[in-house]
């Protein structure tokens, strides 16, 4: 599921993140008023405007950039990624523990402790059986469809379907009420930032069965659910049980969050530009290209908010293919890409940066490295033309890109088309509706020649949710893919197995940066771009922080708030 | 007693009736049916007939040309131009009027600098090609149909006149939406014409059905029938003749219709498929840019408006001379 949304969960580790405003070159201190990064003031509400609706409202079951970071409002775990403006917003701090799990020395058994006073809304107290449950809940195979981490690192019983069919989970020990102990099927040094994960929220004993938290939340966070009209609004109003000295994370100023859902992204863009009313204190994603040259005026200028990408755009090679299984066709692809044509097609310079590497810029591991360059990014055709006259197809060969039926997407298969044309490959775009373009290439049985996607790690510390699911032979599945290239190669198999059990991190990155380039000389994918974000927040609106973890690189919503909560 | 001369001698009975000045001129050319010249004549006098009559000219040119035209304005409709726009500016054309520019004539589309002269000259066949296609469809079926129905009576006309209350009733764009949406996107174009098609012939076949009803009744038709023709000759060759400028009328009318429905399919996202340019793909794209970049809107809208409206336009009096024709 993880490739699914080009906004899984995400997770970068460079700490520039943090303070990542500047609108066109201006510095946010310049802003009046203290700008985007300003102590926000206690009270009021923040006005969220978006498009698409929150995939769930269960934790068990969401698991993407969008619902995450409103998850971080009304739910809390273990564990949780720092807030954004902490000094390294990629850390994984305690949050319902008092601190980091303590491992046993063969690094299979973990232990929490609970902090004092933590509660549910409506004042019952959280306790390890609590934790316990609302973990549990991920082996559910209705309830259970969000993040794979815990099922993949907790030894549970082969049989274990969830509470509520197989009853109480025996690998997760509570000897007491604070006390939590986990059991690992093997050592996974990086297990705090699994008990992170979205799904790890506890839950009330008995709770949660089938669709009970589709339009329910039991809240554990400062914030719990005023209304919720499915496709319309969601309000959130203070949790009276919510005990802000047990919560370094979140500084929860507001007194309630209003999100509007469905509105049309031009609509949203127009209202931020105009800024009148409650408006004043919205925030938003990021604007349309088309929004973008009317930003140019120095009041939205000083508006204007920008943030790195951490996600990469690639084009996969199904290596099971011909001629793609020829690696000297792959690699004539990639030489004839132009990534400057890719850009402009998906919103310009603003909205995108050319990516020659799986890595991004802004993850740990990240290696700069260009196997297959050219002038400006617009393709090397002779070095193309070579490759594929020595793999005997010098009169180019048709090829069918599988592209999701989307406006970006499609003006990047075109600029794909158009660029492989000039060796002579003919590119035919398979238009796939955008509900089913996940499932349909995660087949491999329904999937064709290539096929544009995106990938965002995981979680911070380290790049092992990023090469690994591409790449790993070994995960090829018939449903659920993401290794799309199909590529099963026992050197790169080696390599990923060699590098997941380095304990040192640090070292381990260095080495997963040599991996992505690797991988690249045997051009199983092509990195196209890594988007970024343009953002107009409502002029009233401050305690902007990026957080890749949290937010998928967008703005953590926990230390937003107003700098005068009489506005609006 | 041989048939042919009975039909030869039926038909400008008919034609004398309908039509006094020309009669004479008919009866000497042994016309089945007065009335080409003429109606040709009175809409050369027409100068709004003209003038759309001459940008639809314009525009199958524009559209059988394309090639070549392109080849002259040095621009493919696929082509992307990096320089013609700008990067920092979410792919904004640069210059005015969406970079209207001796190298781009109509200016360029925004994201990825392709030509708009280029893509609204292939766009004009797509547009075109469909809707003549469509046109040709649902004629051959609802004049054949039209006439059966009228012709024969009873239950074959039930049957057909039920079915076209059916079509007629239905919900015709949701359905086209949910069909195009659902099948597999390979050769739209041929898709769009028979889904097109299947909703559209009842509208000529009603009219065709009401007045071969009434033809039927005529004296032509009874000496035909007492002379030994047979039904399908009778209907073929006595009353299809009579229908000529009704169906020429009704088909010239249609076509607007149906460059107006393809325009609207593809601007709803289940028309042609890209790259291939069309019209109203063109005109969804543009919506967005519409503040930064109107011209990007207004070219390909005002060539969609003015095709419709020529063909309205000649419709209209094409039908209104033959209308006079017939009243005299």
């Amino acid at each position: 599921m993880k490739h699914q949304r080009i906004a899984t969960a995400a997770v970068a580790v460079v700490t520039t993140l943090a303070l990542a405003a500047c609108g066109g070159g201006q510095d946010a201190s310049s802003s009046a008023d203290g700008g985007f990064t300003a102590e926000p003031a206690q009270g009021g509400t923040v006005h969220v405007l978006q498009n698409a609706d929150f995939s769930y409202l269960d934790p068990a079951r969401g698991w993407d950039g969008g619902v995450n970071n409103f998850y971080r409002l009304v739910y809390r775990q273990l564990t949780t990624s720092a807030p954004g403006s902490a000094e390294d917003p990629n850390e994984i701090v305690p949050d319902l523990a008092q601190g980091l799990g303590e491992v046993s020395d063969d690094g299979l058994t973990w232990t929490y402790t609970l902090k004092d006073g933590i509660a549910f809304a409506g004042g019952d107290p959280i306790t390890s059986a609590e934790v316990k449950f609302g973990i549990s809940r991920a082996w559910d195979p209705e309830v259970g469809i969000g993040s794979p981490y815990l099922k993949q690192v907790i030894d549970a019983p082969e049989d274990y379907e969830g509470p509520y069919r197989s009853g109480d989970l025996p690998t997760i020990e509570t000897p007491d009420e604070k006390t939590i102990v986990f059991h690992l099927k093997e050592p996974f040094p990086e297990f705090d930032a699994v008990v992170a994960q979205v799904n790890a929220t506890p839950f009330p004993e008995g709770s949660g069965a089938g669709d009970e938290f589709i339009h329910e939340i039991v809240a554990s966070g400062p914030y719990r659910l005023a209304e919720y009209v499915p496709g319309s609004t969601i309000q959130l109003e203070r949790n009276p049980d919510w005990d802000p000295a047990t919560d370094e994370v979140r500084a929860a100023k507001p007194d309630a969050w209003e999100f509007t859902i469905g509105l049309d992204p031009a609509t949203i863009d127009e209202r931020l530009i105009a800024g009148q009313g409650a408006d004043v204190n919205a925030i938003s994603g990021t604007v349309q290209p088309a929004t973008l040259p009317r930003l140019q005026t120095p009041q939205l200028q000083e508006r204007t908010l920008q943030l790195p990408g951490i996600c990469t755009t690639y084009m996969g090679l199904n290596t099971t293919k011909k001629p793609l299984d020829d690696v000297r066709v792959r690699q004539a692809i990639s030489y004839a890409v132009d990534r400057t044509a890719i850009v402009n097609a998906s919103g310009g310079t603003q909205l995108g940066e050319p990516s020659t590497t799986i890595l991004p810029s802004t993850v740990a591991g990240h290696k700069d490295f260009d196997l297959y360059p050219s002038a400006d990014g617009t393709g090397d055709v002779e070095a193309a033309q070579e490759l594929l006259d020595e793999a005997g197809l010098s009169d180019g060969f048709t090829l069918t890109l599988d592209i999701r039926a989307q406006e970006s997407m499609q003006a990047q298969g075109e600029a794909v088309q158009q660029a492989l044309e000039r060796v002579g490959i003919t590119v035919e775009l398979n238009l796939i509706d955008t509900a089913t373009y996940y499932e349909t290439i995660g087949t491999p049985s329904q999937q064709h020649d290539a096929a544009i996607t995106g990938w965002c790690p995981d979680w911070a510390s380290s790049a092992a949710t990023f090469i690994p699911p591409l790449f790993d032979g070994r995960n090829i599945y018939e449903k659920g893919n993401s290794n799309l290239a199909q590529i099963d190669d026992p050197e790169i198999n080696a390599r990923i197995d060699e590098i997941k059990a380095m304990t040192d991190i640090d070292a381990a990155n260095v080495e997963w940066g040599d991996l992505d380039e690797e991988i690249l000389a045997l051009a199983p994918v092509v990195p196209l771009m890594v988007a970024r974000t343009v953002s107009l927040p409502g002029e009233n609106v401050t305690g902007l922080h990026a957080s890749a973890n949290a937010a998928t690189g967008g703005i953590d919503y926990v230390g937003v708030g107003l700098k005068d909560p009489e506005k609006g | 007693m041989t048939s042919p001369t009975d039909l030869t001698t039926a038909q400008p009975v008919e034609a004398g009736t309908d039509d006094t000045p020309q009669a004479p001129a008919a009866a000497a050319a042994g016309a089945p049916r007065a009335g080409g010249g003429g109606t040709w004549h009175a809409l050369r006098r027409d100068a709004g007939a003209m003038l759309s009559l001459g940008y639809v000219v314009l525009v199958t040119l524009a559209a059988v040309l394309a090639p070549v035209l392109t080849a002259v304005s040095g621009w493919t409709p696929y082509a992307f131009d990096q320089s013609a726009i700008d990067p920092n500016l979410g792919g904004m054309p640069i210059g005015p009027w969406g970079g209207v520019s001796a190298e781009h004539w109509l200016g360029v589309e925004p994201g990825s600098g392709r030509d708009i002269f280029a893509r609204i000259v292939y766009g004009a066949r797509v547009s075109m090609a469909i809707a003549l296609s469509a046109t040709a469809l649902t004629t051959v079926l609802g004049v054949s149909l039209g006439l059966v129905a009228g012709y024969f009576g009873g239950r074959v006309d039930l049957v057909i006149s039920r079915v076209m209350d059916f079509l007629m009733a239905f919900p015709a764009l949701i359905f086209m939406i949910a069909v195009l949406s659902a099948l597999p996107a390979s050769n739209r174009s041929a898709l769009l014409v028979v889904v097109i098609s299947v909703f559209g012939w009842p509208y000529l076949a009603r009219i065709v059905r009401g007045q071969t009803m009434s033809l039927a009744q005529r004296e032509f038709v009874e000496a035909a029938r007492a002379a030994g023709a047979g039904g399908t000759r009778i209907v073929f060759r006595e009353i299809l003749p009579n229908l000529r400028s009704t169906i020429i009328v009704m088909a010239t009318l249609a076509v607007p219709g149906y460059i107006g429905t393809e325009a609207g399919l593809s601007f709803l996202g289940v028309g042609v498929v890209p790259p291939a340019p069309s019209w109203g793909q063109m005109i969804a794209a543009s919506v967005k840019w519409y503040a930064v970049d109107p011209a990007y809107f207004v070219f390909p809208g005002a060539c969609l408006f003015l095709l419709v409206l020529s063909f309205t336009v000649l419709g209209d009096r094409l039908r209104a001379v033959v209308d006079a024709q017939e009243g005299r």
